[in-house]
């Protein structure tokens, strides 16, 4: 036998277990009423193989050349990644791709939401990627629905998996919808403008044509207290029949409206014309608002067999995220509302890039 | 050569798996980088290397040359090679892919059927891998490689005898070397550790091929070991790395003489930039553990998180290094016996004796590795790393 066939010989015979990582893609999911949020992470090494990723062929992949491959990597994942409920699909809108570092090197990570037109009793998920290259990739999947966690393993031999998502709990329910809601008035800066606009005056009152500072605190916590609890009120009552679908309004009206609103209760701080009576204003628009509440709720659903509980769940917590920010604000107002700053840089100008801010808004939502 | 980590399918338990994801969630929370998702702040950040052989521009290529057996093949042989020198799990996918084809049941092709138990041995499904290779065998019994890797495997199973029947018949069919490395190897492990090793050293290693040669170096590093010889381990695994400076497993054999002799820095400087294969990476923690380096939590999480995918995907090619992981990072002595006794199960070289024993030791339990020490006994395995009990 001659010299370069033993090497090979020896070569497969070594049985030394080889170490790297094999390839896994990492499917990780969460289920709501409908909608399904989650990411892919695939490796650096298999999205180079699935579309190519190493532009100047140097070897190497940059971010930039990542990035310039954003699209043919979201086609090759849509292509071979599909998620469905009750046997219809659903369709994936996908986010801007991040990066990933695990224990092997860097995965690119793609976001992604799924809109599934029918409630999520079931999803199914179908991931066929690079299993003509690799067959020993795997897809490593991680569903998390109402608390619970369940996980799959995609094969080529098994390139579909159907999890039951079960009902939740209503304390389950109850907990999630609480903090989807302390997320959105968090995210949502609208609204909170909307109420700080409002609640700029509160520790002042108008005397001769000025603000001046309140003399003492329970006017301004009355103050407070009204315009708070006429926007919850005002917004309660529209979400809720929003959500049981008893009025529709077309969400790019109302989203203008919300942005018409903002200008309104800051361009009262510079222009007071309405001193007195502010909760009016709190409650004449918190209506509306209500409305933009109920179209963060439409698009995830709510959860069948708890619709109450969930709706007044996301409800409490948008009130929680918003006390949470009038408890942060207010006493701090209160403090300075003596000061010429308080009164003149902060009602003035700061009522007026508010203004300005929101009629950005308002244009960009009534032209979209 | 002790050479193998480990194999078969071992369902973790739901809470073990939990408590693992606990583990993972709680190390990455301690500002390691693992597990935060993040947009690089330039456009020229390098993210990743491509090796050669792994470009999508070769994918066209490779998928019209699985469809023609003569060049699948030699493909296929290229990407073992290439997964055996780097230590990558990957290219024995891509060889999988090249040998589709060509390993259905009604196969002809000894040669193809040969590779594929290859790429079942290094994924350590050694049972299938010997159901292959006797296919192989009935079509063409005079196959010195299918020979070879049939004693291979039987020797991680710790079937010494059929093993050294294995042998016999590639000594009949290869050149005297190789079958000669087969034969003392198994002889070390049956009482004859100090012949066995002088017999390999008489072996001349000039004008060895450097895989031979590496073989050659391990197989003596590690007896040398095994007799309590260190500085011949040493001299035998850095002339080993000095020719075959990719044997990660001979790297790791090094690096556990290195760890014994409380020598933790040169174990970092020896290990450097091959984080990415995790035998090597867990040497690197236990280094780190004991100089206290910070840079322990990153590999912690790390680990963690592989042996977690390793879990989920079903193949746990680590348990050995999972059940050290268990009981030197992590503290958790009864673990770490759930891991060496599931390795057990699937591999038994003596490096998965000793874990089983320190496991069971650590958790208290030390008749919970009678299967293991009862192994040793019935073999007369030398070990001076092993306790008399034994």
């Amino acid at each position: 036998m001659s010299r370069p066939l033993l090497a090979i010989l020896v070569l497969l015979a070594c049985s030394c277990a080889s170490a790297h990582i094999s390839s896994n893609g990492f499917l990780t999911l969460k289920a709501t009423a409908s909608q399904v949020s989650g990411s892919l992470e695939l490796a650096i090494r298999d999205a180079e193989l699935a579309v190519g990723l190493d532009s100047n062929g140097d070897g190497y992949v940059t971010w930039g050349e990542a990035q310039a491959h954003q699209a043919q990597l979201t086609a090759y994942v849509r292509d071979r990644l599909t998620l469905s409920a009750s046997g219809s699909l659903c369709e994936v809108s996908f986010g801007a791709l991040q990066v990933n570092a695990r224990v092997d090197g860097n995965y690119l990570r793609l976001p992604f939401t799924a809109t599934c037109s029918a409630a999520l009793r079931d999803l199914s998920v179908d991931y066929r990627l690079l299993q003509d290259i690799d067959p020993s990739h795997r897809g490593l999947m991680t569903l998390g629905a109402w608390g619970e966690t369940q996980t799959g393993v995609l094969t080529p031999g098994r390139v579909g998996l159907t999890f039951s998502l079960g009902r939740p709990r209503p304390l389950r329910a109850f907990a999630e919808y609480l903090s989807i809601g302390e997320w959105h008035i968090w995210s949502g800066v609208d609204h909170l403008l909307f109420l700080l606009s409002l609640l700029l005056p509160a520790v002042l009152r108008r005397r001769g044509g000025q603000w001046e500072a309140a003399p003492i605190a329970r006017p301004a916590l009355v103050n407070i207290l009204k315009v708070v609890t006429a926007f919850t009120l005002a917004h309660s009552i529209t979400l809720s029949l929003a959500a049981f679908n008893v009025v529709h309004l077309p969400s790019r009206l109302t989203e203008s409206i919300i942005a018409a609103s903002i200008i309104v209760a800051a361009l009262n701080n510079i222009f007071p014309r309405v001193t007195e009576g502010r909760w009016r204003i709190a409650f004449a628009f918190g209506l509306l608002h209500g409305f933009g509440f109920a179209s963060v709720l439409a698009e995830m659903g709510l959860p069948s067999g708890a619709r109450l509980v969930s709706l007044v769940a996301f409800n409490l917590g948008v009130e929680i995220g918003q006390l949470a920010v009038v408890l942060a604000v207010m006493p701090l107002a209160y403090s300075l509302r003596a000061t010429a700053f308080y009164r003149h840089t902060v009602m003035r100008w700061g009522s007026s890039a508010i203004a300005a801010l929101a009629f950005v808004w308002l244009v960009q939502r009534a032209t979209a | 050569m002790i050479r193998k980590e480990r194999g078969l399918r071992w369902r973790m338990s739901m809470r073990r798996r939990l408590m693992m994801a606990a583990a993972v969630i709680a190390a990455s929370g301690i500002g390691v980088a693992i597990g935060h998702p993040y947009t690089p702040a330039s456009n020229s950040a390098v993210l990743g290397s491509v090796p050669a052989g792994a470009r999508h521009a070769e994918v066209n290529s490779r998928l019209m040359a699985r469809e023609r057996i003569d060049v699948a093949l030699p493909l296929a042989q290229l990407y073992i090679r290439q997964a055996r020198g780097t230590g990558d799990l990957r290219f024995l996918g891509y060889a999988e892919a090249m040998l589709d084809n060509w390993i259905g049941p009604t196969s002809t092709s000894a040669e193809a059927l040969v590779l594929h138990a290859t790429v079942l041995q290094s994924r350590h499904d050694f049972s299938q891998a010997l159901d292959v290779l006797h296919r192989a065998l009935a079509l063409k019994p005079d196959d010195a490689q299918a020979w070879l890797t049939v004693a291979t495997v039987l020797r991680v199973l710790g079937r010494y005898d059929e093993a050294q029947r294995a042998c016999d018949e590639v000594s009949r069919r290869a050149e005297p070397d190789v079958a000669e490395l087969c034969r003392q190897g198994l002889r070390g492990l049956t009482g004859q550790l100090a012949s066995a090793y002088a017999e390999i050293e008489r072996i001349s290693a000039h004008e060895m091929p450097d895989a031979e040669r590496a073989w050659r170096d391990s197989e003596l590093g590690e007896m040398a070991v095994r007799l309590g010889d260190d500085a011949a381990a040493e001299h035998w695994f850095r002339n080993g790395l000095h020719s075959s400076p990719d044997d990660f497993y001979m790297r790791a054999a090094y690096a556990d003489l290195l760890l014994r002799e409380h020598r933790p820095r040169e174990v970092l400087a020896l290990l450097q930039g091959k984080e990415s294969l995790e035998p090597l990476l867990l040497r690197i923690a236990i280094a780190q553990k004991a100089l206290r380096d910070p840079g322990l939590e990153d590999s912690r999480a790390r680990l963690s998180a592989a042996f977690a995918a390793e879990a989920q995907r079903g193949d746990g090619v680590h348990r050995r290094e999972e059940s050290r992981f268990l009981l030197e990072i992590q503290n958790d002595p009864g673990a770490a016996l759930g891991a060496a006794a599931a390795n057990w199960q699937v591999q038994r070289e003596v490096e998965d004796v000793l874990v089983f024993v320190h496991a069971a030791d650590a958790a208290g339990v030390p008749e919970a590795a009678a299967p293991a020490r009862k192994f040793a006994r019935e073999h007369a395995i030398e070990d001076v790393r092993m306790d008399p009990r034994t």
